[in-house]
């Protein structure tokens, strides 16, 4: 549970200082590393929210990043079974 | 057991997306003093000359009679491209330096960059021309030809114009009010022998992945 906070922190600080090409692929890598990481959501809005206009109810529903982060959440849950995490 | 799961995850989705753009406002005034802290870091503040510039544009304009508005706010950008996936910057001043929605941004060189498209009290969303998707009409300076410029992102721009049209690399394409300012420059173009037109690349006069400061016309 901390290490999944921990990494929802860095991910949530990695956001607000660092470039895209560094953490969208990390918020990626946090939604294959923690089981059900339904917070990967919330940081997705977050990320339009802060570096998109227009953030209306009806654009976010069909943002590409928010569908992508869903998309890849839900491929997951079958799939996470066989995989080994260590976190 | 997954379809419970997915069905929670839906329901976050959704929750999510109805609760946060009514938090933007929260969330940006919130992130701001941390990005105001980086600039500080990296020396991003504007410089005391910039706050009695006056270009030459407005002194011919001021010539002709038609004197165009010097009441310009200077901000600091805050977050720029590749900070952003999309071209938007978010810069210092808002609501209590009266801008508003749809005020120009420009260079403190003459060149304009984009609008204004969210303002909070103590800072703005400016969404650039070459943000995606966005079109603009732009005047190409070499034939004085109407184009209409497409954003492709990352401060670049494509526009298609008839083969027979001469049109070379580091030609200048200005905005089609009076004050005619430079929008882009040409950086490539490429036709191929099947095509009637030939399509043309542009690039901003700046690099906008280092873009510390900028004019606000409120």
């Amino acid at each position: 549970m901390t290490r999944r906070l921990i990494g929802f922190v860095l991910i949530l600080v990695s956001i607000l200082i660092l470039p895209y090409w560094i953490y969208i692929p990390v918020l990626f890598v946090g939604i294959v590393l923690f089981p059900f990481f339904w917070e990967g959501i919330i940081l997705a809005f977050f990320i339009n929210i802060i570096h998109n206009v227009g953030t209306s109810f009806s654009v976010s529903l069909i943002s590409p990043l928010t569908l992508a982060v869903l998309v890849a959440l839900i491929v997951l849950l079958p799939i996470r079974e066989s995989l080994r995490s260590y976190v | 057991m997954y379809v419970k799961r997915i069905f929670l995850l839906a329901v976050i989705f959704i929750f999510v997306a109805t609760v946060f753009p009514f938090l933007d406002t929260t969330i940006i005034t919130i992130a701001s003093p941390i990005w105001r802290t980086i600039n500080k870091i990296l020396g991003s503040e504007v410089p005391p000359s910039l706050m009695s510039n006056q270009t030459q544009e407005n002194i011919l304009l001021e010539l002709a009679g038609r004197k165009q508005k010097t009441n310009v706010v200077v901000a600091s950008v805050l977050t720029r491209p590749p900070q952003t996936p999309y071209d938007v910057i978010i810069i210092d001043a808002g609501l209590n330096e009266s801008i508003v929605i749809g005020s120009e941004v420009s260079l403190p060189e003459g060149p304009i960059l984009g609008v204004v498209s969210e303002v909070f009290p103590k800072s703005a969303k400016v969404k650039l021309f070459s943000a995606s998707g966005d079109e603009i009409n732009a005047v190409l300076e070499r034939n004085n030809v109407p184009v209409t410029l497409i954003g492709t992102g990352g401060g670049n721009f494509r526009f298609e114009l008839p083969r027979d049209m001469i049109v070379e690399t580091g030609d200048r394409i200005l905005s089609s009010d009076i004050t005619a300012r430079h929008l882009a420059t040409v950086g490539d173009v490429s036709v191929r022998p099947t095509d009637s037109f030939k399509e043309v690349l542009a690039k901003s006069p700046i690099n906008i992945f280092t873009l510390r400061f900028v004019f606000v016309a409120p």
